[in-house]
């Protein structure tokens, strides 16, 4: 007689049923999966908001812009009051114009700022900004030139030579043509000018003071000892202290919808699984009563059910975690890369909020396990009286 | 080895008693056939779920050499009924996903051995379609298949429950003779509305309403079956 112990499996083995009845666990598995896609897509794609505005604003970290509110004669001041002070050291303090331009984010257009340098500070900014390499040259004095960061050239379409400001470009405007001439192999966005350019044909006429700290921990404190020394002062500041907070300003609202819509949505899901897996007990409920009459302890049954909704839930959870970051990482390669849209592949908030998902479920789906064993009585199964 | 005294299970029906057993004296020794006979709604099924412990009775005891069954808690019943029962009941109740070698294989008390097992569906004429599914067996084939499963853990007594309710005549007769010709030496408790497939018991119970009205050793068949513990020379000491 041929011996089978190799070929068998153990029959009661939650894998065995998992396994042996793909009719029922794949739809579940599936719903589960969707569901952490859903909801991985969806806060990925929210969160990518607050992370384009800390991306694209991220430069701010490398210096602090210190402008007069409402009275341009302050710049020098301002400037002394940086030179003066002790507490920080300051590496470079340039005297610059800015001008109003765009770029484009996954929610449409935002306001962004093209610098104008002096000739002297250019080779600067550009280290300070981490330029590996520049591909053209600077801008030249007075010239309507531009060199500007890699990424920006990507969002922006921009090439050497490509028209990057214009006079019949209402969000883009000025009044002569502003070619790039310089593309900075950098991750920041920037696009910088000759200050003499921007001075002479641009709005508003206010020299705004941007001081370096030799380091970005030097950089933080001096953005901490300006908001002491100007505070309650005509002096406008911004560093990415300001923007990280005004991010999280806009978006607490917007985060606090969405865990409501996530909350409700997780509970539908949860529900609608749920009831699926009482659906699929009680058409279990032969098979518990007969294992039990037969003499296997409701504990044993139990921890099996529960292993088995546990593994369902779980294996549903990895499949919807790799699909999800799959998707995501083609969705980003494909459409969001090539304009420089900022999205984190492996958002931590993201795989937060799809934990929430087999959670519930498997609250739910233990829960009515539980119940529906701790009411069983296997004779009234193996008499047909519950069948 | 199994010994009820003075058991009784009654039931309460929106306010009203009903007594499925009621004041049973039996003893199930070690070896034999033992068929309890009854019409319907006699109380035979209560009196086998009594005796193998799956119901406790509401008056007298059920003991199991010598132990209470009503004094054991849950697990500890459970684990008696894997380790040392085998049952087979009315319907050929089959884990559905499972192949007939595996369900076999559920029983025994955690006991895995495929060889033994393969070789009682041999002995029930079903070693070709041990690997085939419930679904691809008739009721015939899927009872053998619940015998082996009663007798794969070397049970000392098995309960078979109307093993023969489902299936012809035919049917029937093989199921109960393969039962009582593969249970090598343990005991079996059969219970049964038909009086012809209780042609191989030892002693016979008749039952109704909830009552034994007799219990008749049938001295010959017991010789014939070559089984010589000598219970029928020893008075019953309680019937």
């Amino acid at each position: 007689m041929p011996s089978f112990r190799k070929r068998l499996p153990r029959p009661l083995s939650p894998i065995t049923y998992l396994v042996r009845n793909p009719g029922k666990t794949v739809p579940l598995t599936a719903v589960i999966l969707l569901a952490v896609l859903l909801i991985a897509g969806v806060v990925a794609i929210m969160d990518s908001i607050p992370y384009s505005i800390r991306t694209i604003y991220g430069y701010s970290r490398l210096l602090l812009f210190a402008g007069p509110r409402g009275e341009s004669q302050l710049t020098q001041e301002i400037v002394e009051r940086f030179q003066r002070q002790k507490e920080v050291p300051v590496e470079r303090i340039a005297v610059v114009r800015a001008a109003p331009t765009v770029v484009r984010s996954i929610v449409g257009k935002w306001p962004f700022a093209i610098i104008g340098f002096e000739q002297k500070d250019l080779a600067y900014a550009l280290g300070r900004m981490g330029t590996r390499r520049l591909e053209g040259r600077l801008p030249k004095q007075g010239m309507a030139e531009a060199v500007v960061s890699e990424p920006v050239a990507r969002n922006r379409g921009l090439k050497i030579g490509s028209v990057l400001m214009s006079p019949d470009d209402t969000d883009n405007f000025s009044p002569f043509p502003v070619k790039v001439v310089g593309i900075a192999q950098s991750d920041e966005w920037f696009m910088f000018a000759d200050k003499d350019y921007i001075r002479g044909n641009h709005f508003p006429p206010i020299d705004v003071v941007l001081a370096f700290a030799p380091t970005l921990e030097d950089q933080v404190r001096l953005g901490a000892w300006a908001r002491s020394e100007f505070k309650g002062e005509r002096v406008q500041l911004l560093s990415f202290y300001e923007v990280e907070r005004d991010a999280k300003e806009m978006f607490r609202i917007l985060y606090a919808i969405l865990n409501v819509v996530i909350g409700i949505l997780v509970s539908v899901i949860a529900l609608m699984v749920a009831m699926l897996m009482n659906i699929h007990q009680g058409q279990r409920l032969v098979e518990f009563g007969l294992l039990q009459a037969l003499g296997h302890t409701r504990r044993r049954l139990l921890a099996r059910s529960l292993t088995e909704a546990s593994l369902l839930v779980v294996v549903g959870w990895i499949l919807g975690v790799a699909l999800s970051f799959g998707l995501l990482a083609t969705f980003k390669a494909i459409l969001l890369d090539p304009q420089a849209f900022a999205m984190q592949l492996w958002n931590p908030q993201a795989m937060a909020y799809t934990v929430a998902v087999p959670a519930v479920v498997l609250l739910v789906a233990c829960g009515t396990v539980v119940w529906r064993f701790r009411r069983f009585d296997p004779v009234g199964i193996v008499e047909r009286r519950l069948v | 080895m199994i010994r009820a005294e003075g058991a009784s299970l009654i039931y309460h029906d929106h306010g009203r008693e009903v007594a499925a057993c009621r004041d049973i004296h039996l003893t199930v020794r070690p070896g034999e056939f033992l068929g309890i006979l009854g019409p319907s709604g006699s109380g035979k099924s209560s009196l086998l779920y009594l005796l193998c412990g799956l119901k406790i009775p509401t008056h007298g005891r059920v003991l199991f050499d010598g132990r209470d069954l009503a004094a054991m808690a849950d697990d500890e019943r459970s684990r008696l009924r894997l380790g040392e029962f085998g049952f087979v009941f009315q319907q050929p109740y089959l884990v559905g996903y499972l192949s007939a070698l595996e369900n076999v294989l559920t029983a025994g008390g955690g006991r895995t051995d495929p060889d033994h097992a393969l070789g009682l569906l041999d002995r029930l004429g079903l070693a070709e379609k041990a690997h085939r599914l419930p679904h691809e067996l008739s009721g015939g084939e899927r009872q053998r298949v619940c015998v082996a499963r009663a007798l794969y853990g070397r049970p000392r007594v098995v309960f078979a429950d109307e093993p023969t309710a489902a299936l012809d005549r035919r049917n029937g007769e093989q199921v109960v003779r393969l039962m009582n010709e593969c249970r090598d030496g343990g005991a079996l408790v059969m219970v049964t509305h038909d009086e012809h497939m209780l042609e191989e018991a030892d002693r016979i119970v008749r039952l109704d309403d909830g009552e034994i009205l007799s219990v008749e050793p049938r001295e010959g068949r017991w010789r014939e079956a070559g089984i010589s513990n000598g219970i029928f020379r020893e008075p019953d000491p309680l019937r």
